[in-house]
């Protein structure tokens, strides 16, 4: 059989990881990408710096996009979009559309790293203001205000003398249908308050949360660093709303801790939103076929033991394609992808042989 | 390093898409299921209807006219202008409804207070009425909100479990009246909404100098959340738009507040067995926030409860010099009172325990010569030994 390489679709953390290790492989590969850049969602929603050791975002991602950007074995395609696939894998022709037309381009497995979209913080749950109130902001526009190095109250221009995060908006929530833990929000919630603090030493910051899930070195590294050093004050409660006294937006809902409801004004409250499968991963697994598990992310078939391999044969997932990811999950797995792409294609070719 | 401030969208800006499936089952098609199944029999919405869209992006069917008025104990017993205002408007658009004399209470109450019955019965109460009103042609549109949210649990009881249909459908056979429940409850206020534009073409009052906060009642938009109206002109499609539209129809100034969400202070069990806690949540939480933060001339609500405990509960604390005293009603009242109602004749204001006067100047109602005009048909009534007032009386 002829040599045919593999197609990683979305040029995120995941499959800029996989389209290197499947190069450093000796495999051919396609990567394409809907937008007209690499390096996904770090990119795309200008994160400042990555969690939790505070290197730039950007810089991290323009050193993945070097290794692949030069790399002969790797085809770029961005503005390209999947738009059909045809056959079984190691003999699949998919269909490649991009502004100037369409290709169809024989492959012999693919990696599916279409990753995760923000939750929408208006969506069901609509207590949160997100559409009401200008000082009411998500994660994703905090992080864009810090990679300026700069953090301001949307309404007035001015320095915030209070902020608060609220944790689990659009995660752990039964009511909206989204069971999970997005992974990534508390760390990612206290990286950011730790940075407001640096930038703002008279800033109060709150964290509201239900629980604070700090991973590995994240407890050390993070979470006691921003209680000890930069003196953020975390709340457990639950908030039930968020509403406006004359200019001031007021966070409300229960202290779970000191048992008793509580009201605080703030400046500036930032919605920690969590993730769900992008439209690009609902795509995906429609044109090839791949069951989604419960909660709608792509399903894998290992458990714990295979991250990446789904149910039809020679398409794996990497990233958070699969379920809620942070970065060293998305790069872990893309490599992971890589490899077994690279061994399924290589126990094809054995077989031909 | 350079600085480079990257503003958030302004909310303004901000565009809520709704995306994928809503979150909760479609009550409509498994009530058609069961129908199907020859289990019960649906009550289609009647024609004439508007529909509207509620929460999640769904439709609901708002019936105009044949009409069944599911009455509120506290309204006929408390603020009976609250009803009559209602009927009077009916009236007034030309709306064919019918006011039954023979409707069971619907114990929600209690129910709420844990305090009384079982699921059997309470669900068989709904169904009885529900019946009733298919019997007499017409569709069942609820005053209450209180026995509005609860026939909504009764509807989710009802659709998920066959043990307690067959407990109501013996019952109904006892009864020899149908199994049957409608296609939509329907709130009387969504129907205030939905014929806004048709009140507002008729008001012959100017309303641009009053403003209005508004209380959403947490049984019409906190229980069964997926069945209230939200409109994307209004709150940016993030609160419940009923009561506000209306009031912005009628061109009064609906001003924010920051305990909107709060509930009135009623909450069954406390106005039962801790009055004070509910006196207390009424003044300290909600009217004198009201006051503080937007200074209104009044408080536009949509529930007995809520006009009454927001209403009465000013009374002690005005005694203690607390800063309170906002007039509070329904919206029909303030929709027939903009339509030109009579203030105590139809609107029966002077059941209401804050000073409306105030109010009534501002909204141009000469209200010594109305309290001189209810007073003569009063004791015309009573020189008659005539016990009711007539609509005659009413728009004499």
């Amino acid at each position: 059989m002829p040599n045919l390489p593999v197609l990683v679709i979305g040029g995120g953390p995941a499959g800029l990881e996989a389209a290197k290790g499947i190069a450093d492989l000796g495999y051919n590969s396609i990567l394409v990408d809907k937008a007209d850049f690499l390096g996904g969602n770090p990119i795309f929603a200008d994160y400042a710096a990555i969690t939790p050791d505070m290197r730039s975002a950007e810089e991290a991602m323009d050193e993945m996009i070097a290794k692949v950007m030069v790399n002969p074995l790797v085809d770029i395609r961005l503005n390209t979009t999947v738009a059909a696939s045809e056959g079984d894998a190691p003999n699949l022709n998919v269909k490649l559309v991009n502004g100037k037309g369409e290709e169809t381009v024989g492959v012999g497995s693919v990696v599916v790293a279409t990753g995760f979209q923000h939750f929408d913080p208006g969506k069901e749950t609509q207590m949160y203001g997100y559409y009401e109130f200008d000082d009411v902001i998500t994660l994703v526009d905090a992080e864009r205000m810090l990679k300026g190095g700069n953090f301001i109250q949307p309404s007035t221009g001015e320095k915030p003398k209070q902020v608060c995060f609220i944790q689990c908006v659009g995660s752990r929530d039964r009511q909206i249908g989204n069971f999970w833990c997005s992974k990534v929000c508390c760390g990612i919630a206290t990286k950011e308050a730790i940075e407001i603090r640096h930038l703002l030493p008279d800033c109060r910051v709150f964290v509201f949360y239900i629980d604070m899930r700090m991973y590995g070195f994240w407890e050390d590294e993070l979470y006691w660093k921003a209680q000890e050093e930069y003196k953020v004050n975390f709340i457990r409660g639950i908030v039930t709303e968020i509403t406006k006294r004359g200019d001031t937006v007021v966070v409300k809902g229960e202290d779970t801790t000191m048992g008793r409801p509580m009201e605080v004004p703030m400046d500036v409250v930032i919605l920690s939103i969590g993730m769900e499968p992008s439209e690009g991963t609902k795509e995906m697994a429609k044109i090839f076929h791949i069951p989604l598990e419960s909660h709608g992310f792509i399903e894998t078939i290992g458990g714990a033991l295979n991250t990446v391999e789904t149910k039809v044969s020679g398409i794996f997932a990497a990233g958070a394609t699969t379920g809620p990811a942070d970065l060293e999950d998305s790069i872990s797995t893309g490599g992971s992808a890589a490899m077994k792409a690279c061994a399924f294609i290589r126990k094809a070719e054995l077989q031909t042989v | 390093m350079s600085v480079t401030t990257t503003t958030p969208p302004k909310a303004s800006m901000r565009e809520f898409i709704r995306k994928g499936k809503p979150p909760t089952e479609d009550y409509r098609e498994l009530l058609f299921e069961l129908e199907a199944k020859g289990e019960l029999e649906v009550q289609r919405v009647p024609e004439p209807y508007v529909e509207v869209e509620t929460k999640y992006g769904r439709k609901k069917k708002i019936p105009l006219e044949q009409t069944w008025h599911h009455k509120s104990c506290g309204q006929c017993g408390h603020i009976p202008g609250y009803s009559t205002a209602i009927f009077w408007l009916n009236r007034k658009l030309g709306y064919e409804y019918h006011d039954p004399r023979d409707q069971t209470s619907c114990t929600a109450w209690n129910y709420y207070a844990s305090s009384t019955s079982n699921s059997g019965a309470q669900a068989a109460v709904a169904v009885r009425n529900f019946a009733q009103a298919k019997l007499d042609g017409f569709f069942p549109m609820i005053h209450c909100g209180t026995s509005y949210g609860h026939y909504k649990e009764v509807r989710e009881e009802i659709l998920h479990h066959s043990k307690l249909r067959d407990q109501v459908r013996k019952i109904m056979d006892r009864l020899k009246m149908p199994f049957v429940f409608p296609e939509e409850i329907v709130h009387y206020s969504e129907w205030v909404h939905v014929v806004r534009q048709e009140i507002a073409e008729k008001q012959v009052l100017d309303f641009s100098g009053i403003t209005a906060t508004v209380h959403p009642a947490c049984h019409y938009h906190k229980l069964v959340v997926e069945d209230a109206i939200y409109d994307r002109e209004l709150y940016d499609g993030q609160r419940t738009a009923i009561v506000t539209a209306l009031v912005e129809a009628l061109d009064a100034k609906a001003a924010d507040y920051s305990t909107w969400h709060d509930c009135c202070g009623f909450g069954f069990r406390h106005i039962l067995v801790s009055r004070d806690f509910s006196r207390s949540f009424a003044t300290v939480r909600k009217i004198e926030r009201m006051k503080e933060e937007a200074d209104p001339d009044v408080t536009i609500t949509h529930d007995t409860g809520c006009v009454t405990t927001l209403d009465k509960s000013q009374f002690a604390a005005q005694a203690h010099g607390r800063n309170v005293g906002i007039p509070v009603m329904s919206d029909a009242q303030f929709a027939a009172l903009a339509m030109g109602a009579h203030p105590y004749k139809v609107c029966q204001l002077h059941w209401h325990g804050v000073d409306m006067k105030p109010l009534m100047e501002k909204m141009g109602i000469d209200h010594e010569k109305a309290w001189q005009e209810f007073e003569e048909v009063a004791s015309r009534l009573k020189d008659n030994g005539t016990e009711f007032m007539t609509w005659e009386d009413a728009d004499a």
